[in-house]
Formats: structure tokens, C-alpha cells, sequence
């Protein structure tokens, strides 16, 4: 017997436009959520919280390429380089959500993208590769968008969901806050059930079984 | 070839609570001989028990009640349908008809219980609409009727139908050709839900034939395996442990064996199955008085942790 894994996969935006700031607050707004994870994992003892992360810049690259359980996870910061290549970030994610390797017993998958948007590849193409992965179709996806400059109409697309909508990161806090609830909630909404239709088609007969937290633009108590 | 009074079939059956869980919501009966009088019906239900289906442990009860007494109607009409044109208007019934009967007695069953518990809510609040009413009591059902000429089983949703044959062979008669990823599965309170239900129809023509091992459960158990592999496994397991020692050794383990499955899945987990006796082998003790009281020692046995029939429900009890 064994546990049912849920494969979290962080895809985070390195490029030149997150300079400065915005990569430091990622890279500590990341190692924070870190405990809340193991939590949420010590809380649902049946299922296996599997981390991996891919970078995207000028090339699309595994930061962890093998699934780490939550618990031997350590996050080393990542820097900024050039480009915002989103497409090929997506299609290395499409090639993971095939089963094999994914095994097919276990809880959704969970893609939280993390970006100020701007992608300067084909992101589209990525995007489609991974909705015609069997768990892609079936992943839950979070988006956070870095910024008030961020493109929003990138993020809503890989939600997939106009009932969804991209989590706002304008200010340190804030980005801490949504990354603490993507790396919490999305995993809880991982293992919720779902009626299907009569169509065999599965269909979703609720609202996604999570919504965003809603924060006040407000760093008076920020870290930084 | 009928041998009416006698006990042809073994039964054993038992729930656990996945942990976290604030109760069970699976539920499971298994009632009947397995003779043309008294045929053997089994079930197990597995309520979806998020959020959105609130009261899916009385859905899952109510889903097999409402199989019970429809298996029952099945069964007494199967008795004299042994012709070839018989059976072939039963299975056209078992097909179309039960489905629809089935899933129209769930879903008033699930509407009169709201329309007798009613949330307590503010005058002004809307009166969900039926579908939202009926979407509280989700669940999925597996069910068998099993007669010494007929073995028929329907399932909507997940969950797994194993049947050892007998010649020891071991099928899943029912499983999709493509497994369910993740959590998501057909419900019977989805739109024309008898659409979804599917049927194993199995004449038995000759009793030699006649499976050696039918086992119902819910996807707590299946899912608690690395792949569908382990599950078989399990299942041959089961059957030779049954073969060697009779039903007894293992009644004794099986929550044992269902608690460690409902650790690793984390989902409320039931098995019920059946196990047909040698042709020459006497019965065990209590067999006959378990047979007259219409359904083995567990047949009205409350699944761990569930709530009691006539307990009112309300809005509250919200598992997440």
C-alpha cells in the first residue's frame, strides 16, 4: 500500500523584468511558505506532498527536477537572467503531467505560476501541451501575478477558469500571503472530490473548491 | 437446478472511517441467500464527502436502501424469467429500467429528507433550486443481485467490482477502460445519472460455472494501492485466504486490513463480499440463522461512524 502523492509544481518567473525586488521577495515569500507546507502535509497524513520547481528565463530549467517530499525540501534562491520563455517552462511541465510518469493513482496535481507576465516565447503552444495531458486537464492551478504592472490576461489563461482569477502580489506582503495560500489551500483543494456529470466526462458541478484570500494593499507591518 | 432453502453464499463485510474524517461516509448492506427465494444482494456506497455534499452519508444510505428494495422487486422477477426470452426481456429491464428506477427513488429519497430538513436560514434567503438540493447527497454506488442462475451488478462511480471466476480467474467486470484520475467521479446526483450507471450481466447457465468470489468496495481501498496491480493482488490475496480458511479467520482481520487501506488513502473504506460455498463443504455455524434472519451477522450493521437513519440532518454537518 501507499500513500497518494499530490505533485506540486512551482513555475516561477526569473526573468530580467523580476530584477531587483520583486526576485528577492519571490525567493523569501517562497522559503517561508515552506513550513506552512509541511503542515498541510502533516495534517493530511494519506497524501504525499511531492515538490518541484522550473524556472523560466531565457531557457526553461528544472530548479528541482525530482519531486522532493515537502518534508526534505530546501529552497535555494534563484536569480534573475533574460528573456520570459513561459512556453518552454510549459512544455517541460506537459511532458511531467503524461501518466506515465505521473502515476495514475494519484491526487491532482497542483501548478501555481508565479510571473509579472510578458512571455516572449509561444506560451500558447506550452499551454496547450500541457491541457492535453490527461492531469494537466485535471490540475489545479493557482496564478500570482508579480506586480501592478503585471499582464493579468496571461495568468487567466493558464487558470483555464474565467471563475478563477489571478492572485494579486503588489507588495511584499501580499505576494507572501498568496504564496502561503497557493502552497496551502491548492493542496487541500488537490484532494477534494468531485462529482462528475453523465457525460463521462467528469465535469466540474462546483466552483472550484477554493478562492483567493483577499488582502489589503498595505505594508505597514511588511518584512522588508 | 434451483435448490431453494439453502445457503449457497458466505458473506462478510466491514466499513472504517479514513482518517481526518469527521464520520463515515460510506455505507453497505448485504442481505439474502443467494437462492431463487432469497437471492443474495450486495452494496456499498461511498458518499463524495466534500463541502459540497454535505449530507452525502445519508445519500450514501440512502443509495442503498433504495438498491435493496428495488434488487428485492429484481429478484422476485427474476425468478421466473429463466427462458431464453425471458432473460433477454430482464436484461433489457436490468439495463434501462432499473438505472432509471433506481436513480428516481435515490433522488426522492434525498429531496423528501431536505424537504423534512430544512436548514434553519432567514426568511429572505433563496430556496436552492433541486439540483443544488439533490448535489448535497452525492454519492457513488456499487450493487449485486446474485441467484443461482444470474449474477447482475450496476455501479455508478468509482469504487471496484472484483469477481474471482471458477476457475479462479480474476476480472473487474465493470471498471472503466480508463481509470479516473484524481478525485473526480460519475455521481448519482448528476444530471440524468442513470445515463452513467453500468451493468455486468452474467446468466449462469451451468452451476459449476458459478463465480467463486464476489467482492464489492469503495475506491478507500483501491486507492490506498501504488497501481491497479496491488489491488489485484489483494483480491487473489483475499480469495485464497477465503479458500483456505473459510470467511471466519478473516471477518476477524478485515478491519484491520480496511483500517490500514483507509490510512494509506485516506478515504473511508468498505468491502463487502461474497463467497460462494464448496458444493460439499457443510456450512459454518450460524450460517442457516443468518440466512433466515434475511442477511449475514453484519447485514444491519451501522457503518462505523454513521450517522443513525432517523437522525436529523442539517446544514451544518460540513466535512471538509
Amino acid at each position: 500500500m501507499a500513500n497518494r502523492p499530490v505533485h506540486f509544481i512551482w513555475l516561477l518567473d526569473c526573468s530580467y523584468s523580476m530584477q531587483g525586488d520583486k526576485i528577492a521577495r519571490l525567493n523569501y515569500a517562497i522559503r517561508e511558505a515552506v513550513p506552512e507546507m509541511r503542515a498541510v502535509a502533516h495534517d493530511n497524513p494519506a497524501a504525499q506532498l511531492l515538490l518541484r520547481t522550473v524556472t523560466f528565463s531565457t531557457t526553461a530549467q528544472w530548479h528541482h527536477r525530482t519531486p522532493v517530499p515537502v518534508d526534505d525540501f530546501t529552497w535555494q534562491d534563484v536569480q534573475v537572467d533574460g528573456m520570459t520563455n513561459l512556453g518552454e517552462a510549459l512544455h517541460l511541465v506537459a511532458r511531467e503531467l503524461q501518466s506515465p510518469p505521473m502515476p495514475q493513482r494519484a491526487l491532482k496535481p497542483v501548478l501555481a505560476l508565479v510571473s509579472d507576465g510578458g512571455p516572449t516565447d509561444d506560451w500558447r503552444e506550452g499551454l496547450k501541451a500541457v491541457d492535453a495531458t490527461p492531469w494537466g486537464r485535471k490540475a489545479v492551478r493557482v496564478a500570482i501575478a508579480i506586480g501592478s504592472d503585471a499582464d493579468r490576461g496571461v495568468l487567466q489563461e493558464f487558470l483555464g477558469n474565467p471563475e478563477l482569477q489571478p492572485l494579486d502580489a503588489n507588495s511584499p506582503k501580499q505576494l507572501a500571503a498568496a504564496i502561503r495560500w497557493a502552497s496551502t489551500a491548492a493542496v487541500k483543494a488537490a484532494s477534494q472530490p468531485v462529482a462528475g456529470d453523465a457525460s463521462g466526462t467528469a465535469a466540474t458541478m462546483v466552483k472550484q473548491p477554493y478562492a483567493p484570500p483577499v488582502l489589503d494593499d498595505d505594508d505597514d507591518d511588511d518584512v522588508w | 437446478m434451483v435448490t431453494l432453502g439453502v445457503r449457497r453464499w458466505e458473506t462478510l463485510a466491514d466499513s472504517v472511517q479514513g482518517v481526518n474524517k469527521r464520520r463515515n461516509q460510506d455505507w453497505y448492506e448485504c442481505r439474502g441467500a443467494g437462492t431463487g427465494e432469497s437471492p443474495l444482494l450486495l452494496a456499498v456506497a461511498d458518499g463524495h464527502g466534500s463541502a459540497a455534499h454535505a449530507r452525502s452519508e445519508l445519500g450514501a444510505r440512502f443509495a442503498v436502501d433504495r438498491f435493496m428494495g428495488l434488487a428485492e422487486h429484481f429478484g422476485r422477477a427474476a425468478a421466473d424469467c429463466q427462458g431464453p426470452g425471458r432473460l433477454s426481456r430482464l436484461m433489457t429491464y436490468a439495463r434501462d429500467d432499473f438505472p432509471r428506477a433506481l436513480v428516481h427513488e435515490w433522488r426522492q429519497a434525498a429531496l423528501g429528507h431536505w424537504d423534512r430538513n430544512r436548514p434553519v436560514v432567514e426568511e429572505a434567503s433563496r430556496e436552492p433550486g433541486t439540483e443544488e438540493k439533490v448535489v448535497l447527497y452525492g454519492t457513488t454506488l456499487i450493487g449485486a443481485v446474485l441467484m443461482p442462475w444470474l449474477f447482475v451488478a450496476w455501479q455508478i462511480g468509482d469504487g471496484d467490482l472484483a469477481v474471482v471466476e471458477h476457475d479462479g480467474t480474476l476480472s473487474r467486470p465493470l471498471a472503466p477502460a480508463e481509470e479516473d484520475l484524481g478525485d473526480e467521479t460519475e455521481s448519482l446526483c448528476g444530471r440524468d445519472a442513470w445515463r452513467s450507471v453500468r451493468m455486468h450481466w452474467a446468466p449462469v447457465f451451468e452451476e459449476a460455472r458459478t463465480p467463486r468470489l464476489v467482492v464489492l468496495s469503495t475506491d478507500g481501498l483501491s486507492k490506498s494501492f501504488a497501481s491497479a496491480d496491488g489491488y489485484r493482488s489483494f483480491v487473489e490475496g483475499l480469495a485464497g485466504r477465503l479458500a483456505g480458511e473459510g470467511g471466519a479467520g478473516v471477518r476477524e482481520v478485515l478491519p484491520r486490513w480496511l483500517a490500514e487501506a483507509a490510512r494509506h488513502s485516506g478515504d473511508d473504506t468498505t468491502l463487502a463480499a461474497a463467497l460462494r460455498f464448496a458444493r460439499d463443504a457443510p456450512e459454518p455455524a450460524g450460517a442457516e440463522a443468518e440466512a433466515e434472519a434475511g442477511g449475514n451477522g453484519e447485514s444491519t450493521a451501522v457503518a462505523a461512524g454513521a450517522a443513525e437513519p432517523d437522525e436529523p440532518k442539517t446544514e451544518t454537518e460540513t466535512e471538509t
